[in-house]
């Protein structure tokens, strides 16, 4: 596991229009927030799908409470309310396939990789750093 | 998003379907593909095995995911589901001209993609 | 460099810590809102890294009664300053 960026361009849809200028990717949307508490989890994941669906390449960065929006098991709250686990199940179907986690923020809560959904890059130390560094556009939720 | 008020009525076999300003159901429980068929009419489309199978594309999408594909998605998953030839944008735009995601999930009776600007 | 503009304060809020371990080296941080408090020189021991690269926002420090209480690791700019800080980034980014 490395903080390196991983780009998938074949997966791409091959007939729409991307720039591929920039090396790791056009937009970072770091998602810091957990499921059900506020709207911003679910905010951050509504930017990523609209930028994607514009064919931007978007890397979304879980940290701090927000790796706890990986974890499987998730349900709809007790009211009914939707969850954003299914919005996540769904990023691949946005070509969103750059998930990366920093791994401070998993081990300090006491979950690692097998607690999530979804396969993930582990972003280590000035991962995180080199993340802000690569991306044209930086959106924090 | 579909809006919950009701703007028109579809008569189809004796039943009043509540559409929205823009056409889409407002109680997704409604649709059939006799609704599908009526909706498409409306439109001056005749569903063919194309149109179908690509309804229920969407259809098995919302089932999954709670909401209504953008156009990126819808391609790729009709591309993973009918195969490449038919995850194209050119296909879908002929099957559902101007807005495929839009047109298509109208008639699969969808909300209107979120994303789809 | 990226300007990281940080509005909670960095006593009752955890966001810094996330905030610092984002910066680079060329990296730097300013205060407003909430964050201004971090100007206090009993909280100076949170941004002990950022020697020169820590501003605060001078009239997020006046409402609070704070402008005179600063310590000496903040460097205090107007808005204008402001926007001169985020003419030289290159991008920034926001920390709630």
């Amino acid at each position: 596991m490395s903080g390196q960026e991983t780009h998938d361009l074949e997966a791409r849809d091959p007939d729409s229009v991307v720039d591929n200028s920039v090396t790791a990717g056009d937009l970072l949307v770091i998602l810091r927030h957990a499921p059900h508490g506020s709207s911003w989890l679910r905010e951050g994941l509504d930017t990523a799908l609209v930028a994607a669906a514009f064919g931007q390449r978007v890397t979304l960065l879980f940290a701090g409470e927000g790796v706890l929006a990986l974890l499987t098991g998730q349900t709809a709250g007790p009211l009914g309310q939707k969850g954003t686990h299914g919005v996540i199940d769904m990023l691949a179907m946005y070509d969103i396939d750059t998930l990366m986690v920093d791994g401070r923020a998993l081990k300090s809560r006491g979950l690692c990789t097998d607690d999530l959904m979804l396969p993930v890059t582990l972003v280590e130390a000035d991962g995180v750093v080199s993340l802000l560094q690569s991306h044209r556009l930086v959106l924090n939720f | 998003m579909a809006s919950s008020e009701i703007y028109r009525y579809l008569s189809i076999e004796n039943r009043e379907i509540g559409l929205d300003p823009e056409g889409f159901l407002v109680d997704m429980g409604d649709w059939s593909p006799a609704v599908a068929e009526a909706l498409a009419a409306e439109e001056g489309r005749i569903l063919t095995e194309d149109h179908w199978e690509v309804i229920e594309v969407l259809r098995d999408f919302y089932s999954r995911y709670e909401m209504a594909p953008a156009m990126r998605p819808l391609v790729k998953s009709v591309g993973l589901a009918l195969g490449a030839e038919k995850g194209k944008s050119l296909h879908l735009m002929r099957l559902f001209p101007d807005s495929p995601a839009k047109v298509g999930a109208r008639l699969a009776g969808l909300p209107k993609p979120a994303n789809c600007l | 460099m990226i300007l990281h503009l940080l509005n909670r304060s960095p006593v009752t809020s955890r966001v810094i810590d996330d905030a610092l371990a984002a910066m680079g080296p060329d990296d730097r941080m300013l205060l407003i809102e909430d964050g201004v408090s971090g100007g206090l020189p009993a909280q100076a021991l949170f941004f002990k890294n950022l020697a020169g690269r820590l501003f605060a926002l001078r009239e997020d420090l006046v409402s609070r009664g704070l402008l005179e209480r600063c310590g000496e690791h903040v460097t205090i700019i107007d808005v204008e300053g402001f926007v001169d800080l985020t003419e030289e980034a290159n991008k920034t980014v926001s920390w709630y």
